[in-house]
């Protein structure tokens, strides 16, 4: 490495990184990090689309065929934390470290060696979470939400799970903490904050949320292991404690999470709707103030999560009103991007079918969330699969879609070449049919009244089962697909050219060669 | 114009910045104007001042509609 570098950057240049494995423990370059963040988010996607196969495998038929009910239960409890925590918001930091300094047109993150810790803290959670199988009693079985007193009565999984949350959030929050600090301090010269990236705003809101409710759920996991553990009884009723209180806490964190994993998914699919359209994004302003406005809302509308454990009328309503409310902004977002896309020139490459088909999927389960909102609807629907399939809607063909429309996108950027056009809409095709298979039926199984976190149920429920099932197993290998395409493309894709989309206008694809070199904006371009 | 008329202006303009964010609707003239003349800072008092007083309404509609 010295004999390459060592003479053009006599004044001691950072280039001088360590190769081999070395080179990705002690790297501090945002690229770096944001490719490891990606690549750990999918192989923790994997692990926990692997638990929810073998979760449809045992509801592919009533009876209990593979799973027993206690890992069953561990099965979904670990496909939730895994996908929420180890999948879906690791791949979200991972654009962040890639895009936002390209975007901003800085050289890298604010805090680069926190950056690497907040990133290497991650693989310790995953074991913790994944080891937790194997050790006496099996992993947490309460469900994602580990609710007590199921929580307080499981085994040593639960104590793994604890831990491995708290390290999760103390990443996350570090995460936040450096997006925050680059964003507001590390634009290059004529980059007003009314000039960012959409990507760029959705992701300081983001970040905002993140450091606003991480530390609450670090204090309920904490309150957890002390009622555990050390003799307290916050969430235990004969130690004069209150088990409701925890779901409060729990969904004062668990309500902006779910915007937490959704906003950034708002902005890929900003950056990508205007560049497909050749066109700008129509009301940027009013994007800006809506992701803002829902962000905000997004603080007080938690006990809608919790309508059937006993609260007063009066609270009933007000959470159902706020909840309302919030379709609102996002119905101006949508009505954006739709507005973006009239009368633009389109073409439809692999991220635009993605970013097209996550509008008109999330829009359904936006619907369904209001439909869940109106409390003596969700009296009837709560803990069935309609509230699996309203979810599933907006976290798979939401945020999941958003995240292959985004890795599309960026991909020739990332590594100089381009992706099997052809083998990308296949995998879109493939995702959109295999998705609305598995979910879609859920809608019915659930106003039928099936039942969530069950390993058998009545005959009634079991042709949508075996369709819902056989969807599954769809999409998961669909998935493997988007692998393939992915490795195929870094190792022999063809050579991408400077600017792949001629309606990308932001600075990675104006100011920056592709692939975008080791070390960008060393010094910083000026924006008009 | 009076410093006095001035601040009732400015705290207008506020107002208006924030009442259209919860909408999350702005034209793009006044969106420009409220990044060259406001601070961040008032703007997120603004902000939670804003939130009080959406969830005071709404506190206030729901006991109207139990009442």
């Amino acid at each position: 490495m010295a004999a390459v570098h060592g003479d053009a950057h006599g004044h001691g240049h950072d280039d001088h990184h360590p190769s081999g494995i070395m080179r990705w423990i002690t790297t501090t370059n945002h690229k770096d990090i944001g490719t490891m963040y990606l690549w750990f988010s999918f192989a923790m996607f994997l692990t926990g689309g692997t638990l929810a196969l073998g979760i449809r495998a045992e509801l592919f038929q009533p009876g209990i065929q593979i799973l027993q009910p206690e890992l069953f239960n561990q099965f979904t409890t670990l496909h939730g934390l895994i996908m929420v925590f180890g999948a879906i918001m690791p791949a979200f930091v991972g654009f962040a470290n890639w895009q936002v300094p390209l975007m901003i047109g800085a050289p890298d993150m604010a805090f680069a060696r926190m950056n690497n810790w907040s990133f290497w803290l991650l693989p310790v959670a995953a074991t913790l979470l994944v080891s937790s199988f194997f050790v006496p009693g099996g992993a947490a079985a309460g469900g994602w939400t580990f609710y007590p007193p199921l929580s307080t009565q499981g085994g040593l999984g639960v104590d793994l799970m604890i831990f491995a949350v708290h390290i999760l959030g103390a990443s996350s929050i570090m995460g936040s903490i450096n997006i925050i600090t680059t964003i507001l301090n590390m634009r290059a010269p004529g980059m007003t904050l009314m000039k960012m990236p959409m990507f760029v705003w959705t992701w300081l809101i983001t970040a905002y949320l993140l450091v606003l409710v991480m530390p609450v759920l670090a204090g309920v996991v904490t309150m957890l292991l002390t009622d555990r553990h050390f003799g307290t009884s916050f969430f235990n009723a004969a130690g004069g404690g209150d088990p409701v209180m925890f779901q409060h806490i729990f969904w004062f964190f668990g309500h902006p999470e779910v915007y937490i994993m959704i906003l950034p998914s708002f902005g890929i699919v900003s950056e990508v709707i205007p560049t497909f359209s050749r066109k700008p994004l129509f009301g940027y302003a009013s994007m800006v103030y809506a992701t803002a406005s829902i962000a905000i809302l997004s603080c007080v509308v938690w006990a809608h999560h919790m309508f059937t454990a006993g609260m007063p009328t009066v609270g009933q309503l007000f959470f159902m009103y706020a909840t309302m409310l919030i379709a609102v902004p996002t119905g101006v977002k949508v009505f954006n991007w739709t507005a973006t896309m009239w009368q633009g020139s389109m073409s439809f490459e692999t991220p635009m079918l993605f970013a097209i088909g996550f509008i008109f999927l999330f829009v359904i389960g936006g619907f369904s969330g209001v439909i869940c909102a109106i409390v003596p609807i969700d009296i009837q629907v709560q803990d069935t699969y309609y509230v699996i399939a309203h979810f599933h809607y907006v976290l798979v063909s939401g945020s999941l879609f958003a995240l292959f429309a985004g890795a599309y996108y960026w991909i020739p950027k990332w590594t100089g070449r381009m992706y099997n056009e052809t083998l990308g809409k296949w995998h879109f095709w493939l995702s959109m049919f295999f998705f609305n298979l598995t979910f879609f039926v859920q809608h019915f199984l659930g106003l039928a009244g099936m039942p969530r976190r069950i390993p058998d149920y009545n005959l009634q429920f079991a042709d949508f089962n075996m369709v819902s099932s056989i969807g599954a197993f769809g999409f998961g290998l669909t998935q493997l697909l988007f692998l393939y395409v992915m490795i195929s493309c870094i190792r022999s894709g063809e050579k991408a050219p400077q600017n792949p989309w001629d309606g990308a206008t932001t600075l990675e694809w104006t100011h920056l060669p592709t692939p975008a070199p080791y070390h960008s904006f060393e010094k910083p371009p000026v924006v008009k | 114009m009076t410093a006095e008329s001035k601040k009732g202006a400015r705290i207008l303009q506020i107002a208006k910045a924030v009442i259209f964010a919860f909408m999350g609707i702005r034209k793009k003239s006044d969106l420009e104007q409220d990044a060259a003349t406001l601070k961040p800072s008032e703007l997120i008092i603004g902000g939670i001042i804003g939130a009080i007083i959406f969830v005071v309404s709404i506190i206030l509609i729901v006991r109207m509609v139990v009442s």
